[in-house]
């Protein structure tokens, strides 16, 4: 069953690859529609394998030197993964297709390329095709910006996988699983990993691009849960020094707090949605360091409610993320701008859109039945393992890291309020806010639609992952818990989404059923000025009197920091321009020759 | 018949909390006035205003959007939902699967969600600038209290909250030093609420809707107070399964708790004084700190042991 799958899926990558290089002499709806087209089959072939469970099957291409052939695999959790970012790139290719005025080509080819790339790299099933599938995905995403240091990525990745292969053999997965790893390549293998991903994911150019945006939140983040779930919690296995489980876990929890507090202060709609995006990418992280560390005190179920929680971060990035960062794309297209204190009162002109961005914003919020809700209860029940793990100090990590995501998910509530209250709720704070209109209907439906797609795994969280990630979870942990706490049919108490759900509407439609004996008629009025007369030439009340987004965080405490030594003029180092990058990448892929070739 | 029972148990909590929430409310008002020497006002004052105010004709602002006009009622049912898991007098009720410790701190969330939505699509200023401080604050209170209730859990080996008091009835909740810790952090915690200024985020609600946001903050301070009463002093709670006739000594007790607890929480108003605004931060973060000391209190114990 699976095998016709897999090459379905190679022909699927291919022909994605074969737009990316002739969207230029293509008609520019075709190329969108046939981008969306392969996404959408992309994601339908995913999704056979994962309903069934069934087991791993590779596929070997005639490409390469001797002994170097290029290898494709399937199996429960590059099916699990493939399917969110082909979920997503679908959502970013009929978007650009129907939005108005239409993408131009070249987005419409960094996004063929970035997925095609991606899932090349998620396919893989050797070191060389997934340093060609991240070759391709990072030059898509960061050549046209002139930005090289981000290809390095690929030559770490390559570097990690080769590290990890028996000495004497190519770097094929299949011959790092049967022989047995090296601790040490195993740690330095973690450590490049750690890097390449936090590349993969903190690298953004200064200017706006919503497609760069977009494909970072729907296909790079969910990928690089993906690589470190691959080389550090599956191809090594047991030979993974706990440590790395700790420096994930803390580097996760950081990444959480940083972003957060930059998704509720950024001065954009979008910047402050990338941030949300980083921030699912932390809470991954930290999913995985976590599971790192019950595997090895040997707590399959602690650590099976860590990876459960990071495939719905996954989720929630490839979904919640993708679909509020098309929102704000619609927002800035009809509103023209991005910049928060110039947005305003957008429920009014353009609803749909409105609700779409706060589906996503709330959804990614630690409030229930959103996906991140559902990934923060399942954390937070795997931390809840720490008394049996270790001594103390290994049990202080695990707590700083419940207290870090506990501050995590109230700053991205603060980001959430914030960024709703101020884009789509008040009063318009300018002309051309205020001239808004609401997308078209191709476009309103594609977000309506994705809107509903993020809704059901917080609405569900068990059945999702029971149903798309139990399998990948098994394979990893040798236990289902995670899943099976969030079933409804299991006893065990647990969360159950669609209950809680139906109590705060039971309870909220009695107090509106009250509200509505109230025997008097609400009596409409003008805007409230505290009193004062409004503005000469403003009947409707001065725009600007409104909040603009800043002060929903608490201030820091001054710290006295020491003040830096002054260097000599001498010693301060020029920036490297941008003709140093190929050069730093030649220097860099013969320093890990020489690295691999000293490695035996 | 135990499920009739369960859910007859929890019918009657939900209808106790409801009634309760002004009548507590009226309590404490009148008892701040007698500690500062007044004569204070009906302690029934809170029923009078709901029946006044939903008698109002309500004004609402023409550029609101529907958000304003739902988030009134999302927010008291956030909070009588919190409300309902949070056991008074009996444990085992119909609801208690649901009652899980994160859940009833996010319910909360949702209802501080709903306040500053609605604040903010007023496009008034002074909401605004409400909504943008309710939210600096609770930066720092709601990790505070989710820390100290997962540090809870950490100790009941559960997220569900009749499992953690079941615990501590049964004395099991170990070390008692960290439950005391967490304790002093939830009291700093509610006592940093009760000291927050009539901020200004119910100013543009009128009539029915004013009356729903004043028993919103009412029932939560309940929450509050029936959270750590059944937390850290679970008297008299009848335990899962009992006849009613239990019922009839946890609902007297929890009267007792209830009254102890408004007395206590007014001396101490009356005595220290409210909290300066600037200082609540301060407060607050003192309660985060209590509830990481406690939580590291209990992962040593739990290595030692």
């Amino acid at each position: 069953m699976t095998d016709p799958i897999l090459l379905f899926l190679t022909i699927d990558v291919i022909a994605l690859l074969l737009l990316g290089m002739c969207a230029a002499a293509l008609p520019l709806a075709a190329c969108g529609f046939l981008a969306t087209t392969l996404s959408g089959l992309g994601m339908l072939l995913c999704l056979p394998p994962l309903l069934m469970g069934t087991a791993a099957t590779t596929l070997s291409l005639p490409i390469g030197p001797p002994n170097l052939s290029l290898h494709l695999a399937l199996d429960p959790l590059s099916a699990f993964f493939l399917a969110t970012l082909f979920l997503a790139a679908t959502a970013i290719a009929a978007f650009q297709a129907t939005t108005t005025p239409l993408t131009p080509v070249a987005l419409v080819r960094t996004t063929a390329f970035c997925l095609a790339g991606t899932a090349l790299s998620v396919l893989a099933a050797d070191g060389v095709l997934l340093a060609i599938g991240l070759a391709i995905s990072c030059g898509a995403i960061w050549l046209p910006r002139g930005s090289r240091l981000p290809l390095l990525i690929p030559l770490l990745m390559l570097a990690a996988v080769c590290l990890l292969a028996p000495a004497g053999f190519a770097p094929n997965f299949d011959a790092i699983r049967a022989a047995s790893v090296d601790p040490n390549r195993a740690a330095v293998t973690a450590a490049l990993t750690i890097a390449a991903v936090a590349g993969l994911t903190w690298s953004r150019p200064s200017e706006h691009c919503w497609t760069r945006d977009a494909l970072t939140a729907g296909v790079i983040i969910p990928s690089g849960a993906y690589l470190l779930l691959r080389l550090i919690t599956e191809l090594p296995g047991a030979a993974i020094p706990v440590w790395c489980g700790f420096v994930l876990l803390l580097a996760g929890a950081a990444a959480t707090i940083v972003e957060g507090w930059c998704a509720a202060s950024h001065p954009d709609i979008d910047g402050a949605v990338l941030c949300l995006a980083r921030r699912q990418a932390g809470l991954a992280a930290a999913g995985i360091g976590l599971a790192l560390i019950a595997r090895t005190a040997d707590l399959p179920g602690a650590a099976s409610f860590a990876l459960a929680s990071t495939f719905l971060a996954a989720i929630g990035s490839g979904a919640a993320c993708v679909l509020a960062s098309l929102a704000a794309r619609a927002i800035a297209g009809s509103a023209g701008t991005y910049r928060l204190s110039r947005l305003g009162g957008l429920v009014h002109a353009m609803p749909a859109t409105a609700i779409a961005l706060a589906v996503g914003l709330l959804g990614l919020s630690a409030i229930p039945p959103g996906v991140g809700f559902a990934g923060l209860w399942l954390l937070f029940q795997s931390v809840l393992s720490a008394p049996r793990i270790g001594g103390l100090l290994f049990q202080l990590p695990i707590a700083l890291t419940g207290a870090a995501i506990a501050l995590s998910a109230a700053l991205t509530t603060a980001g959430s309020l914030r960024l709703i209250g101020i884009a789509i709720l008040g009063r318009p704070r300018t002309p051309r806010g205020a001239g808004a209109r609401e997308s078209k209907a191709p476009t309103r439906i594609i977000l309506l639609a994705l809107a509903g797609l993020s809704l059901l795994p917080g609405l569900l969280p068990g059945s999702t992952l029971w149903l798309l990630a139990d399998p990948a979870i098994r394979a990893l942990t040798n236990a289902h818990t995670g899943v099976a706490w969030m079933s409804p049919f299991t006893a065990v108490k647990g969360y159950l989404a669609l209950p809680v759900l139906a109590l705060l509407a039971l309870t909220t439609g009695g107090v509106m059923l009250v509200s509505r004996w109230s025997p008097r008629e609400a009596k409409a009025t003008g805007p409230w000025t505290d009193g004062m007369a409004p503005p000469i030439g403003l009947p409707f009340g001065e725009p600007a009197a409104q909040s603009t987004g800043e002060g929903f965080l608490p201030p820091l405490p001054g710290i006295a920091l020491p003040r830096r030594p002054r260097l000599p003029a001498f010693m301060h180092p020029r920036p490297p321009s941008a003709e140093a990058g190929p050069w730093l990448i030649l220097v860099t892929f013969a320093a890990l020759l020489l690295l691999l070739a000293m490695a035996g | 018949m135990t499920l009739f029972l369960s859910l007859f148990a929890q019918i009657l909590h939900i209808g106790l909390m409801i009634a309760a929430a002004p009548t507590v409310a009226g309590a404490m008002d009148w008892l701040d006035a007698r500690f500062s020497g007044r004569s204070g006002p009906p302690i029934l004052l809170p029923w009078r205003d709901l029946l006044r105010l939903s008698r109002k004709t309500p004004m609402t602002i023409e550029s609101v959007s529907i958000v304003a006009r739902l988030t009134p009622a999302l927010g008291l049912g956030a909070t009588l939902s919190a409300a309902a898991l949070v056991p008074s007098f009996t444990l085992g009720m119909a609801l208690s699967p649901l009652a899980d410790v994160l859940v009833i701190v996010s319910l909360l969330t949702v209802a501080r969600l709903a306040g500053g939505l609605a604040a903010l699509d007023s496009g008034a200023a002074p909401p605004g600038l409400a909504a943008q401080t309710a939210s600096a604050r609770a930066v720092l209170a709601e990790p505070a209290l989710m820390l100290a209730v997962v540090t809870l859990a950490l100790m009941g080996g559960s997220l569900n909250l009749d499992q953690i008091i079941g615990q501590q009835r049964e004395g099991l909740l170990l070390p008692a030093a960290a439950s005391a810790v967490v304790m002093t952090a939830m009291l700093a915690l509610v006592f940093a609420e009760a000291s927050v200024p009539a901020d200004g985020l119910d100013e543009m609600a009128s009539g029915i809707d004013l009356a729903i946001v004043r028993m919103t903050a009412w029932l939560r301070r309940l929450v509050w107070i029936d959270l750590i009463g059944g937390l850290f002093l679970p008297v008299g709670m009848a335990a899962i399964g009992s006849a009613p006739q239990a019922w009839l000594i946890g609902l007297a007790v929890w009267g007792i708790k209830l009254g102890a607890f408004i007395l206590g929480l007014c001396a101490i108003q009356t005595t220290l004084g409210r909290v300066p605004h600037r200082r609540l931060p301060d407060l607050i973060g003192v309660a985060a700190l209590l509830a990481l000391l406690a939580t590291i209190m209990v992962l040593a114990s739990a290595g030692t042991a």
